[in-house]
This record gives C-alpha cells, structure tokens and sequence, in this order.
C-alpha cells in the first residue's frame, strides 16, 4: 500500500486542486515534486483569503516528501490537517517531526574584499611554495650526495629504468619537435631577411638560436610535460594509497628510493637529449637550405661551421643539467605533497608541470643574462 | 506498513536471466530475481562473486551480456533520463559526491536538473533531505573532502534521495564506518524504508545489516541467485550458505539481531 501513494511516470501529468466544498476546503488530487509550485501558489492564495483553518487531505492521492514538507508548514502556521489518510501517516509524521532548520545562507564576501583575500591567499602561497622548494632542492642534493658516498645506497636499476623511460622514449618526439622548431624559425628568417638581402644568413640564425637556446628549451619543456608530470603522478598515486608510508614504516627512505635515481636520470638525459635536439634542428635547417635557399648540405655544414662557436654549444647544454634538476625536483616535491585522494593526484600534477616549466623560463632569462655578462 | 507483513505484489524490479560475463569468466549465469514493493532485499555472496555487477545491472548502469532487467513495468534501457531519475537511486560505495560541488550543491543538482522549482524552494528540499539522511543543515555548506566518512554516506544518500526515487540501491552502506554510525545508517534505511515506502536493495557484506533489517536475502553463489527469507535460509544446505550463515561473524550478528528485536 505504501507503494500506491507513490506517482505513476510515465501517466498524464498529475493535477491539484482546491476543493470549495461549501466552506469545507479540500486538496484534491497529487502533491508531489511536478505539482509542487502550482499546489504552494494555490495554497497561498487560499491562506490569504483566510477563509478556513482546516485542510482536508482525504482525497489526496499521491503524496512525496517535498508535497509533505508544504503541508508541514502550512500545519506550522495554524492550519489543520484532517482526513490524512493512512498511507500518508508516516510520511507526514516523519517530515513534520523533522527541525526544517533552512540551509545556513553562505557567508557572503564583497568582490573587492575576495580580491584582497584571494591576494593574499596567493601571496603566502608563492612565499611558502619558494620555502618548499629551497628545503626540497637541499634535502634532494643531501640525498644525492648520501648516495654518491655509500654507492650500495644508489639504485642503479631504478636509475637505468628511468633513464629509459625519460630518456630514450623521448627520442622520436623531441627530434621531430626540435626539426618542426628549427623549421619555423627557418621559414621566418627567410622571410624576414630577404628584403635586406641577407637571407642566407638564416643559416646562422637557425643554427645558433638552436643551440644556445632553442634546443634545450624545447627539450626542458618537453620533458617538463612528460617527465616531470609522469614523477608527480606516480609518486603522487604511490602517497595517496599509503605505499610512502609503507617504505617509512620498513626503514626505507623515500627520498633515497624514490627521488633520488629520478633526479640522477633526468640529469644523465636532460643533456643527452638537448644534445640529441641540437643535431636533429641543425638537421632541419638542412632541409630548410635545401629547400628555401638551395644550398647543398654539405655547404649547409660549411656555413654552419663558420658560424657556430664552440660557446655556442656548450652555453646550450650546460644548462640542460640545471633544467634536469628543477624538472625533476619539482616533479618529486609535488607528488610528496600529494593528500589523500586521486583529485589531488591531478591538482599536484597540473601545478607541477605549470611550475616546472614556468621556472625553467625564468632560469634561461637569468642564464641569457648571466651569459651577455660573462660575454660568452 | 511494515513490509515484512504484506502480501506478495507484482514486483517492482525483476531481472530475468541475467548473464554477465568478462572475458571467459561467467560472473552470472541466467540468473532470476525479483524485487517486491516496499520490501529491503539484501544481496550477499563472497568476494568476487559478482555482487557489485549485479546492483550495476540491476540499476542499469551495466548492460547484461544477455537477459533483461524490467523496471516498474518498463524494460530498463527504453526508460528515459528523468523517468529513471525519478525511480531510482543509487548509493554509490565511496559516496560519488561530486568533490566541486558543496554538500547542499550535491542534493540540490537532480532537483536543478530534473524539475522547475525555483532556487529557493530547492534549497528547501535539500536541506530536508540532508535532514532526513542525519545530516545539519550546517553541513550542507561544507565540501565533500571536509566531511569524514559516515557523513559521505549520508549526504550521499540525501543526495540519491532528491528526486524520492521509488527504488534505492545501496552499495555497500556501512563499509568503511565504525559499528556505531553503521548502525545508525541501518537504522535510517529502516526508517527510510518504512516512512516513505522506499524499496531498498542493499548490497554487503555486513552480517548485522543482512540480518538486523533486510527482509529478505539473496546469496550468490555458484553464478546463481538464491532469495528468501534468513529464516528458510538458515537451514540451507549448500555449503556456502551454510557457513556463510552459520560461522562465527553471523554468529555474532545473529545474536544482535534477536537482541535488537526483544528491545523493539
């Protein structure tokens, strides 16, 4: 029986009424989530007019908490319920015994107020963030050097499967990105260039552009992306599901297990790499001469020579260690940071590599600086 | 009112041969099973057994490889969106709150989608449902990650609650909770059961909940499905059943539940 009160979808929308029944007033038909707004205006109109205090409910056919929760209130303001009718006994019972507190208003915060909170907020995070990763870059170079002193400690497997996996899996995408950079630079030298005559010095500008800066760049960024977010994924997914804790609890050191041989990988590829993308982009220049400047490439490599420097070269690659490490540091401290649930796998892993390759900019503006100081 | 009491009905939710199979494993094998009006029915079995799969099937999120599952008259995959919505809810096992959303956000969200009220009057509702599921009107404001784990539980069911689904389907309701709130959730299913009609289908492991409120249990075992009442299954003799209902866990609940009944 206490299914027949329930509607029936699927049937013509249900109605409801209020029934003059010579002064005796009665809701007729279905009071439920579709009837709801119409039956709460009618019965606001009714209570104005404040013709009776009673309500009969006897023809009442289906009833559902929302329908309950209205006549509760009604029965709040002084009006009596009659002929309730059995199987809505104990619904209207239940609802009406309810406190009906309403939802607590959100607290309410002017837009220029959040401004200055949201700030501040950010501020303090910024300055906490940059203590973090001071503390973490020397708890990780402490660790490095704890396991260059006591080689038993470094983990030679782990390090050689995350060269493998950072390393030489990112081969085919680096050298084509590093063809397709050195082709876009190309195209522009070219275009630009040429109304002064000098288009064959785009030569020089793909080459040396691909060497000091380009190369590693590119390869920094795009091990940022792959490496870097795969480190805070996967420590972040070993933290959440407590395997951290586990190695802590069986006197094992994370940091010594699980950042250290990342950071000795990535610092072995990073370079590897970048050096991989100088000769995949000078590659590409080769192709750009061929094509645009229809010079052979063997005069290419004549040309490149006369105008790349030994500096050149090695202003390129000496960064791409210190690229390697921040990548990696951050990569590590984010997945430590990790808190519970997969959400925040993904919220550290979106910050790490937003963070990593956000630094990696900032630290080849200082290198070009430092570099035009040094005269290099 | 009490279901327990009442004749049989037509059945509200029956599945008829029902197979599921991953890979080469048969999880179901042309498996039977009704569901009454009004009624608690508990789905048991081992681990592995199938039994998740099955309230999947059962609740439509998962098509049967063969077999159907007829709903409220109506085979479940012609049912539309909002029909459905209105017969059925789901208690999901870690609560399925949605985390970008607040508690109240959560309940109010099938009303938003599904009905025409205005905001008002749909914050109203909800903060009757999170009432009714044992939740503050306070808490409506919190975010899932700030509430502990026997809150999740609640909100979620105020939240399968919104649209007063005639079916709910709970997965494992008092898993991960301390006897003390799982027993509190038991006792709210009752109510809730017994208040508005609600037909129940509870999937657990839990011996207190199968025995303590359920009005019937079904086991699966062997890819088959076997319901009746605790009573007639107590003198079963497939071996599962057997110790299932017999060892020393059930034991125990067996023991909670008579004492429970003498204190009604």
């Amino acid at each position: 029986m206490s299914a027949s009160r329930r509607r029936d979808p699927g049937r013509h929308s249900p109605t409801i009424a209020i029934k003059d029944d010579g002064g005796r007033f009665a809701l007729e038909g279905a009071l439920d989530i579709r009837t709801l707004r119409e039956a709460a205006n009618s019965l606001n109109a009714w209570q104005r007019e404040r013709k009776s205090r009673t309500l009969d409910l006897r023809n009442l056919s289906s009833l559902d908490t929302p329908g309950a929760l209205l006549l509760c209130d009604l029965q709040q303001h002084g009006i009596e319920l009659t002929g309730i009718r059995n199987e809505h006994k104990s619904l209207l019972d239940l609802i009406c015994g309810l406190e009906r507190k309403p939802l607590p208003p959100q607290p309410a915060v002017s837009r220029g107020r959040q401004l200055v909170i949201e700030l501040g907020k950010g501020a303090d995070n910024a300055w906490r963030d940059a203590l973090e990763i001071i503390t973490f870059v020397g708890r990780a170079a402490s660790a490095i050097g704890q396991a260059f002193s006591h080689l038993h400690s470094l983990r030679l497997p782990s390090i050689s499967r995350h060269i493998d996996e950072t390393g030489i899996h990112a081969l085919p995408i680096v050298g084509l990105m590093a063809i397709m950079i050195s082709v876009v630079i190309g195209y522009q030298g070219v275009a630009q260039l040429r109304p002064y005559g000098g288009e064959d010095f785009t030569i020089n500008l793909v080459a040396v552009s691909m060497l000091r800066e380009m190369g590693v760049l590119i390869t920094a960024i795009m091990v940022a992306g792959r490496s870097g977010s795969a480190f805070t994924a996967e420590i972040g997914v070993m933290k959440s599901r407590e395997e951290v804790d586990a190695l802590n609890v069986m006197g094992m050191e994370p940091m010594e297990l699980l950042v250290v041989p990342r950071l000795i990988a990535l610092v072995i590829t990073l370079p590897l790499l970048t050096l991989f993308a100088d000769v995949m982009g000078l590659l590409g220049g080769a192709m750009i001469s061929e094509s645009l400047l229809h010079v052979a490439p063997l005069q290419y490599l004549e040309r490149v020579r006369q105008a790349v420097d030994d500096s050149d070269l090695f202003v390129g690659l000496i960064k791409a260690p210190i690229f390697a490490f921040i990548i990696g540091v951050i990569g590590c401290m984010h997945g430590l940071r990790v808190r519970g649930s997969a959400e925040s796998v993904g919220q550290q892993t979106t910050r790490a590599v937003v963070k990593s390759i956000f630094l990696v900019i900032v630290l080849d503006a200082l290198f070009s600086i430092l570099f035009d100081k040094l005269g290099l | 009112m009490n279901a327990r009491a009442k004749p049989k009905h037509e059945p509200i939710l029956s599945a008829r041969g029902i197979v599921n199979r991953f890979g080469k494993q048969d999880v179901h094998n042309k498996l039977n099973l009704d569901v009454s009006p009004g009624e608690i029915l508990g789905i048991a079995g081992g681990s592995g057994s199938g039994k998740s799969v099955l309230l999947k099937t059962l609740a439509g999120l998962h098509r049967p490889n063969a077999g159907e599952v007829v709903l409220n008259g109506k085979k479940i995959e012609t049912i539309g969106h909002a029909e459905r919505a209105s017969l059925i809810g789901v208690l999901f096992q870690q609560g399925a709150l949605f985390s970008s959303l607040s508690v109240a956000q959560n309940v109010m969200l099938p009303l938003r989608e599904h009905t025409d009220l205005p905001a008002n009057e749909q914050a109203r509702i909800a903060a009757m449902k999170l009432e009714l599921a044992g939740l503050a009107a306070e808490s409506g404001l919190k975010f899932p990650s700030q509430l502990s784990g026997g809150m999740v539980k609640r909100a979620a069911l105020a939240r399968a609650l919104a649209l007063d689904p005639r079916i709910l389907f709970l997965d494992e309701p008092t898993s991960d909770l301390d006897p003390l709130i799982a027993s509190g959730v038991d006792a709210l299913i009752t109510q809730l059961n017994q208040s508005l009609g609600i037909t129940v289908v509870i999937v657990t492991h839990d011996v207190t909940t199968l025995f303590g409120i359920c009005s019937r249990i079904a086991v699966l075992v062997d890819k088959k499905i076997t319901v009746d009442t605790l009573d007639h299954l107590m003198h079963s003799q497939h071996p599962w059943i057997r110790e299932f209902l017999h060892g020393p866990r059930a034991q125990g609940a067996m023991t909670a539940r008579k004492w429970s009944h003498g204190n009604r």
